[in-house]
């Protein structure tokens, strides 16, 4: 039989509302004090994931890291997302951004290069000697590599065959991905046969177990200049920039290398750029 | 306490409500076939329903009126209405759902009427129970005690007791008056049962395709029918159009040609012209069937006559008769056994002038 | 390993978006079931628009009218100090907007199916409409509004494209498990995708489960009438239980 409704519902509504006003007053949304969050370019993956461990060991902060492509977290950086550092895997956004005066002055750092290799699964009877070309192989059904619309990896990617003359012949094959690390999922799960990534993805354990790499001459491609720099939305200035601090380090800049990255700095002088970090 | 009401409410196209009628405190029956409008103006009255104009008051108060823009909003109407099905709040006990409509009361206060009411229609015994757990009688007056214990100043009723038995039905009705002998309020009451608004009614308001076809009280509305619709609700099951011969002023009476035959008929006397065309209806009931050429009898109409058709229907039989025109006719199985009446065997047929009753045809 | 603060972000963002569609769905709700507007359908469409748009639009005009260049996001940003997208604030807008429909319709089915007749007998015992619709229409349409609630909830829940959108991808603000789990996937931790993602699944399938066994009880609930006695078309003859 049915079952007596008693009129609750005044009292539930009150309930509710205190509910809702709890949870959005309960706000865990503003970062405690020494924590800030980095937009960094999807091909830190692998080396920030050990770097902020070794920063939080070291002096406490802690860090909390959103990956994605350079290019969209320029555009959402634009439009107010709350950052305190910004590693780009292109120069041009943080200049940009530094030209919107989005930034704190002085604070952006070129801290490497990053580099392109082709990427093809352990099974694969490719020559890779052969470099970029053997893209054009019939048995190669689909190639992943980042977007080049919004990813620097991309851009430089595409430069890269247009300079071995296949891009016109390979455009029907590539899959893109929405970052640099998007595309090395796809190949790592097989859902793409080839790859062109970062290094910095390619020497991580977990593609190194599935497949072999060769890099794509640095010549054949404008360099991907890796930079940072501080916003100036950011409320964790200090915090931010002790972390760049860090990460000038000799010791870091190493592990930096030990990624795949080249590292242009004070230390590796011969390999200064015009516009010098200051 | 009177009722008024004088409204037109226009629903669609090809219907619209135009209804005057009073009702004083007691029953007045709303009577008419399905789709008349009893229920749009029902709704009309409760407020449920706005009217396009018109005027609708309960003694002083102004419910509606469209000159001065009033239209008192249900809630304050302070009636009570009996929907068909009744409508009791499911979720909620008997003694939830006469309570609900006195909210504004102290608890104590709700209790003793809620109490007081029930008692007063014998279902004491069911405040704890649902509406589903309790039969169709005891639904009803569940529904009228609820609609009561609020003291309203006019009770509206769309046939609630349709679904019930004849005794049972007697019963609610007679706890009813008794409750209203107290309040005298008024009681309008819908049905399309001419035997209930006969037994019920202090008034009858007839309605027909949205127009009031008939008013006043029950015996002079339902017997002396003047309307076709009325004829028909109230079982006239003979209606005839005929055309006026000639009229005897002395006689009280007129002598009638009826339509596709030659026979003519007399009877009562009405305000028309000689040539003119008029109905008339005559119950079943009121025809008499001899198997002989009746004589000395003060019935003025006398037809020679064939039957056409014998069908036992319960205690009554039906027979069709034809004598120019065919005429239905009741009579008991006995009188049928006894004058051996067969299909095909010529009869006479005796119809008293008074028993024919001029209608005004449907528009 | 468990993203404890995706977790903890995404219940809070769905119980905080499904308490504020039950206060904003319930009017609309009603006020679509009982209107007798002739243009009421221009309303629906409205409500029933996130249901066909890809989040991506929904995601990029939501965006829009929150930016800077908007009036409503210069207004945010002039109250509160900051920029409005990719805060927990903007997605729980974004949110809100996005479940609107999984709210709403369940609620205007269920309040549409309350018998007009008992709305009018409250209205003729002089309840206000407001007393109606907490004490007759709410009651006898709890599956509906309980069915709206979880619905918007579980859909809160698994949301991807409006919250990567307007919410970004920064953990503890606005990365929620659904993102969380696209982040581990691209970051090759696929048992971390996996935890999540199963997280998701058997919660999902837990909230379904219960609304349709509550659905299933509120069937019998609302039965009026066991016996079709009362049931105006059936005449005299037909007996009755006494």
């Amino acid at each position: 039989m049915t079952r007596v409704v008693k009129n609750r519902s005044a009292p539930a509504f009150g309930l509710i509302a205190a509910l809702v006003l709890a949870l959005l007053a309960a706000n865990p949304v503003q970062a405690g004090a020494g924590e800030i969050t980095i937009a960094a370019a999807s091909d830190l993956t692998f080396a920030f994931k050990d770097l902020t461990a070794r920063v939080h060991k070291q002096t406490g902060n802690s860090v909390k890291l959103s990956y994605g492509s350079s290019g969209n977290f320029f555009s959402q950086i634009q439009s107010g997302a709350p950052y305190d550092l910004f590693f780009s895997a292109d120069i041009d956004y943080p200049k940009k951004l530094e030209g919107a005066e989005l930034t704190e002055p002085g604070t952006l750092y070129e801290y490497a290069t990053g580099k392109l290799v082709l990427w093809v699964p352990t099974a694969s009877k490719l020559d890779l000697k052969r470099g970029l070309a053997v893209l054009t192989e019939p048995s190669i059904r689909k190639i992943a590599i980042a977007n080049p619309q919004h990813a620097p990896y991309g851009r430089a990617t595409v430069a890269a065959m247009e300079h071995a003359g296949i891009y016109d012949q390979v455009k029907q094959k590539l899959v893109l991905g929405e970052n640099i690390s998007q595309a090395a999922q796809f190949v790592e799960s097989g859902n793409a046969d080839h790859g062109v990534l970062a290094l910095s993805l390619a020497v991580a354990p977990a593609m190194k177990e599935k497949g072999r790499y060769v890099e794509v001459p640095s010549e054949d491609y404008p360099a991907i200049i890796q930079a940072a720099v501080i916003l100036k939305s950011s409320h964790e200035k200090e915090t931010a920039q002790a972390f760049l601090k860090f990460i000038k380090t000799p010791a870091s800049l190493a592990l930096m290398a030990q990624y795949g990255f080249t590292i242009l700095n004070q230390i590796a002088g011969e390999q200064n750029h015009e516009s010098a970090p200051n | 306490m009177q009722l008024s009401v004088r409204i037109a409410k226009r629903l669609s196209k090809s219907f619209s409500l135009e209804a005057e009628f009073d009702a004083p405190a007691g029953f007045a029956m709303l009577l008419g076939p399905s789709g008349a409008g009893k229920t749009t103006l029902l709704n009309c009255i409760a407020g449920l329903l706005r009217p396009d104009a018109g005027r609708i008051a309960l003694g002083e108060r102004v419910l509606f009126d469209s000159a001065s823009r009033t239209n008192l909003p249900v809630q304050e109407r302070k009636l009570g209405y009996l929907f068909q099905n009744l409508a009791l709040f499911p979720h909620l006990t008997i003694a939830q759902n006469v309570k609900y409509g006195i909210s504004h009361l102290p608890a104590e206060q709700r209790s003793e009427r809620m109490t007081a009411m029930l008692e007063s229609f014998r279902i004491a015994h069911l405040v704890d129970r649902k509406p589903s757990e309790i039969s169709g009688g005891e639904r009803q007056r569940a529904a009228l005690a609820r609609s009561l214990v609020t003291n309203p100043t006019m009770l509206l009723l769309d046939e609630p007791l349709l679904a019930l038995d004849v005794v049972t039905k007697a019963k609610i009705v007679d706890d009813l008056r008794i409750w209203n002998a107290e309040h005298a309020i008024p009681i309008v009451y819908v049905t399309h049962s001419p035997q209930e608004a006969y037994a019920l009614g202090e008034r009858v308001v007839v309605l027909d395709a949205g127009r009031v076809v008939g008013r006043g009280m029950p015996n002079e509305v339902l017997a002396a029918p003047r309307h076709e619709t009325i004829a028909q609700i109230v079982g006239f099951e003979n209606v005839f159009d005929v055309t006026v011969k000639s009229v005897s002023e002395s006689q009280g009476t007129m002598l009638c040609q009826m339509d596709g035959s030659l026979t003519e008929i007399d009877v009562p006397l009405g305000h028309v012209e000689i040539g003119e065309r008029v109905r008339i209806a005559i119950r079943a009931g009121d025809i008499i069937a001899a198997t002989e050429r009746p004589q000395h009898l003060s019935a003025r109409n006398n037809f020679a006559a064939r039957i056409v058709s014998i069908r036992r229907e319960g205690p009554r039989v039906i027979l069709l008769i034809e004598a120019g025109v065919t005429f239905e006719v009741h009579v008991t199985p006995r009188a049928c056994d006894e004058l051996g009446l067969a299909e095909g065997s010529p009869v006479w047929l005796v119809i008293k002038s008074y028993s024919c009753h001029l209608v005004a045809p449907r528009e | 390993m468990m993203d404890w603060s995706a977790i903890f972000l995404t219940l809070r963002l769905a119980l905080v978006v499904c308490a504020l569609l039950l206060i904003i769905g319930m009017p609309i709700a009603s006020w679509l079931s009982f209107s007798k507007w002739r243009y009421k359908f221009f309303v629906e469409s409205i409500v029933a628009l996130p249901l066909v748009l890809p989040p991506t639009v929904l995601g990029f005009y939501v965006l829009v009218a929150m930016g800077s260049q908007s009036p409503f996001g210069r207004w945010y940003q002039s109250i509160s100090g900051h920029a409005m997208p990719f805060t927990f604030t903007g997605l729980v807008i974004a949110s809100v907007i996005y479940s609107l429909p999984f709210a709403v319709q369940p609620m205007t089915a269920a309040f549409g199916q309350v018998d007009r007749n008992l709305i009018n007998a409250s209205s003729t015992l002089g309840a206000s409409r407001l007393r109606t619709f907490i004490r007759i229409v709410l009651p006898l349409s709890l599956g509906g509004v309980v069915t709206g609630v979880v619905l918007s909830f579980a859909h809160t829940l698994g949301e991807f494209g409006v919250v990567l959108m307007v919410g970004g991808n920064i953990p503890g603000v606005t990365q929620t498990v659904s993102i969380a789990i696209y982040d581990h996937v691209q970051a090759l931790d696929y048992a971390g995708a996996n935890h999540m993602a199963l997280l998701l699944l058997a919660f999902s399938f837990i909230t379904l489960s219960i609304t349709y066994s509550l659905n299933r009880r509120a069937g019998i609930f609302y039965r009026p009438y066991r016996d079709s006695a009362l049931r105006p078309e059936v005449g005299f003859a037909k007996t009755r239980r006494h």
